[in-house]
């Protein structure tokens, strides 16, 4: 049941802030200081989802070699800046990863 | 259009695999799909709902991940304030990066502006068709993939490329090291709250430096 109720807050969130200016208020009287502070939020998110989703192990922080999955992150971080393409990063990302899941249960 | 069209379906795709792995059943994965139509959304919400937080934890994450479209929407307002208004409730729940970019385009060339609309319609309906046949397949093939496979991991590479090409200033590069150290540093607070202290720490920072450069340049 609570799943539903995310479900339907987030449907409304996403389309009150999608209506904001467009239905709603005035453009105009959007502050500037605010303006500069959106520009930050995709590069702060995402990074932010990026360094837990890779940094963060069973629940833990592990920085460490033995987590495959930051080794294949910043594979896939390297291979997008040559890349720029949404299917080679998942591509190479998941190649790297199975190689490295590989590598540490032949060499355990 | 069509470049956009191909680089959504493994998005949409990823979108519904990710679903349907975070524990949602099919349904929900494409109510979700269907009412919020915005990938990255899409996936926070999954996420968050599979780490277990609460309702209000959710609805932030989504809500801090979404705020660009606030942005877009002051953008695109001009444009469509001579639209009664359910024209312009219908175009703004169809809003996505996608149409916003080539939306924008279209109204800065030269000519009669009154029927573009008609132009952000069409290629954000065709958008939102693609879109929803795309998490359609993933959530039917979520359903036969072992979990052994790792598809989890797609998400966050799906996150990557998204990162990569909006990190252009310093200003951006700081904003996101920093929130990616300070996500990495509270990691362990309840409710999944890493990602919104986090995202306030990164962009205060990108805030500070732009301020700072700016400063630096008007001497």
């Amino acid at each position: 049941m609570s799943t539903w109720i995310a479900i339907a807050a987030v449907s409304l969130v996403t389309f009150a802030l999608r209506a904001a200016f467009i239905v709603l208020a005035d453009p105009q009287r959007f502050p500037h200081g605010f303006r500069q502070a959106l520009k930050f939020v995709p590069p702060a998110v995402l990074a932010a989802i990026v360094a837990l989703g890779l940094g963060v192990a069973d629940g833990r922080v592990d920085l460490s070699a033995h987590n495959e999955r930051l080794g294949a992150g910043l594979v896939a971080i390297v291979a997008t800046m040559f890349l720029r393409s949404t299917i080679g990063a998942v591509a190479i990302g998941m190649a790297a990863l199975w190689s490295l899941q590989w590598l540490a249960r032949h060499t355990a | 259009m069509v470049p956009v069209l191909l680089g959504t379906i493994p998005f949409g795709f990823v979108a519904g695999v990710v679903s349907i792995a975070s524990g949602l059943t099919p349904w929900q994965g494409l109510a979700l799909s269907l009412f919020s139509f915005s990938g990255i959304a899409q996936l926070v919400t999954c996420q968050l709902i599979a780490a277990r937080a609460p309702v209000a934890v959710v609805v932030a994450g989504a809500a801090v991940v979404s705020l660009r479209f606030l942005m877009y929407s002051a953008a695109l307002a001009p444009h469509l304030a001579h639209l009664d208004r359910r024209w312009r409730a219908l175009l703004a729940f169809l809003m996505t990066d996608q149409s916003f970019a080539s939306t924008m385009k279209r109204y800065s060339e030269p000519g009669d502006v009154r029927h573009r609309h008609w132009h952000f319609l069409g290629s954000a309906l065709t958008l939102y068709a693609f879109w929803q046949a795309a998490v359609i397949a993933g959530i039917v093939a979520g359903a036969q993939v072992p979990a052994s496979w790792s598809l989890d991991f797609a998400v966050v590479l799906t996150f990557i490329a998204l990162l990569v090409p909006v990190v252009r200033t310093r200003a951006d590069l700081a904003a996101a090291v920093v929130a990616a150290a300070v996500a990495l540093v509270t990691a362990g607070l309840p409710y999944r709250l890493a990602l919104v202290v986090a995202a306030v720490a990164g962009i205060a920072v990108g805030l500070a430096i732009e301020r700072a450069h700016g400063r630096a340049r008007h001497r």
